[in-house]
């Protein structure tokens, strides 16, 4: 699975000062399912990353309407993006695009697997 | 099959080798499973009520879900629990919706009544830790087969109520109205939780619970366990709690009078009358305390209305 679509990084900004896009969605990688220890991103959660200035903005979906980490994961998200050089703002919009079991990566089905949970 | 000799399970365990179901041990060895399990399984089942008296104060829909699905959870893992006894031939029916409230074996914590948001996220703080740490030591050691497998899944879902009540502390300890709601929370909580592990070991019974390996640390160690993240947790958020570590002892001690006499109505500690000993703590454990009748009668609720329509 190719993971969820990055912008390139603003032209004007220098290298190393503002984190890029790929960057941001490395560090989401860190970001766990509060549950299970598999990254939101390998959970097929995170559907597009952009960074722009001193924001970084994410689309996320949520396995149900009804997932009680959803707050959970948010703050997760938020407070490990802040982390980031030159981050300032993050901005998250709650997509609902409709998640299956499809979405999860290779990887976060393997995680899941050891676990005895897919 | 012939029944097991008490040797022939010591073998079985000193070989390292699980108990698969009851045929595979000996009538007290049942029995010493059957009575954690109740324990275990009361515990989760009457945390349900519990929690969800508090949740009908939660500040938004999705903090309400986070409460919901935390009872839910809560729920399955007594579903487990009391699945088991069904296995080992306990009548589960007459256990759950037959028993009197008082002969329920849940923490005395439970019998007081968590009516606010953040009571029950300090509940999901200090009263699931303390489940994590005792099912945690379970998962670890138990000799029971089918209920190490089960705490797997168990573990990973007391995981996020913990996260779930620090997040929340977190937030409620940072305005200064929220926090003195926080304070006053912890200090009727904090020790109801280092009770909620048991008598002390010297005056512990039912030792065999580690004699045939159904779980791996003592009610002391397990109290340690718990007073080392609960203490740091409130330490860091400069909430204050009657504890602290004993570098000279290598232990974390206790701060205040210890057992104590508690004043369940009021939620507050008697702490001005000096310790009394546990004989009286466990005359206010036996008496139960005013939520139990309450929270039973919710459980026992829907049964008892589907009777009188089958009658």
């Amino acid at each position: 699975m190719a993971g969820p679509p990055v912008d390139p990084p603003p032209a004007a900004l220098a290298p190393g000062e503002r984190c890029t896009a790929e960057e941001a969605l490395a560090a989401l990688r860190e970001v766990l399912d509060p549950e299970y220890p598999v990254s939101i991103v390998d959970l097929g959660l995170i559907r597009g990353v952009a960074v722009q200035g001193d924001t970084v903005r994410v689309r996320i979906t949520f396995t149900s309407m009804g997932c009680p980490c959803v707050d959970l994961i948010q703050d997760d998200i938020t407070a490990r993006l802040r982390r980031l050089p030159g981050v300032r703002q993050v901005d998250l919009e709650v997509v609902w695009e409709p998640w299956s079991r499809a979405d999860i990566t290779a990887e976060g089905s393997r995680r899941l697997r050891r676990l005895g949970v897919v | 099959m012939a029944p097991v000799t008490e040797e022939a399970l010591r073998a079985r365990l000193d070989r390292g080798e699980l108990v698969e179901g009851p045929e595979y041990a000996t009538s007290a060895y049942v029995e010493s499973l059957q009575r954690t399990l109740i324990v275990s399984a009361d515990t989760e089942l009457i945390s349900a009520p519990a929690y969800l008296r508090a949740a009908q104060d939660a500040p938004s829909i999705n903090s309400y879900i986070s409460a919901i699905g935390i009872i839910q959870d809560e729920l399955g893992h007594a579903h487990i629990a009391y699945r088991m006894l069904r296995d080992l031939g306990v009548d589960t029916d007459a256990l759950i919706y037959e028993r009197d409230p008082a002969q329920f074996k849940h923490p005395f914590a439970f019998d007081v009544p968590l009516e606010s948001w953040t009571e029950l996220v300090v509940a999901n703080a200090f009263y699931d830790r303390a489940g994590f740490v005792l099912l945690g030591d379970i998962y670890r050691h138990t000799t029971y087969g089918p209920w190490k497998r089960a705490l797997a899944k168990v573990d990973r879902e007391e995981n996020f109520h913990l996260r779930h009540g620090e997040k929340w502390m977190h937030t409620l300890a940072a305005a200064p109205a929220t926090r003195a709601e926080l304070q006053r929370a912890v200090d009727w909580m904090f020790l109801l939780t280092v009770e909620w592990f048991g008598l002390p070991d010297d005056l512990k019974r039912h030792k065999e619970q580690i004699g045939y390996g159904l779980k791996g640390c003592t009610n002391d160690e397990l109290r340690q366990q718990w007073l080392s993240t609960a203490v740091p947790l409130c330490q860091a958020l400069g909430l204050e709690v009657p504890a602290r570590y004993d570098p000279s002892a290598r232990r974390w001690v206790i701060t205040c009078p210890f057992p104590a006499r508690f004043d369940a109505a009021q939620k507050r500690w008697r702490l001005e009358e000096g310790a009394t000993t546990w004989d009286e703590v466990v005359g206010r454990w036996r008496q139960r305390g005013p939520a139990n009748a309450e929270l039973v009668a919710e459980i026992q609720r829907g049964y008892r209305q589907l009777q009188q329509l089958q009658a």
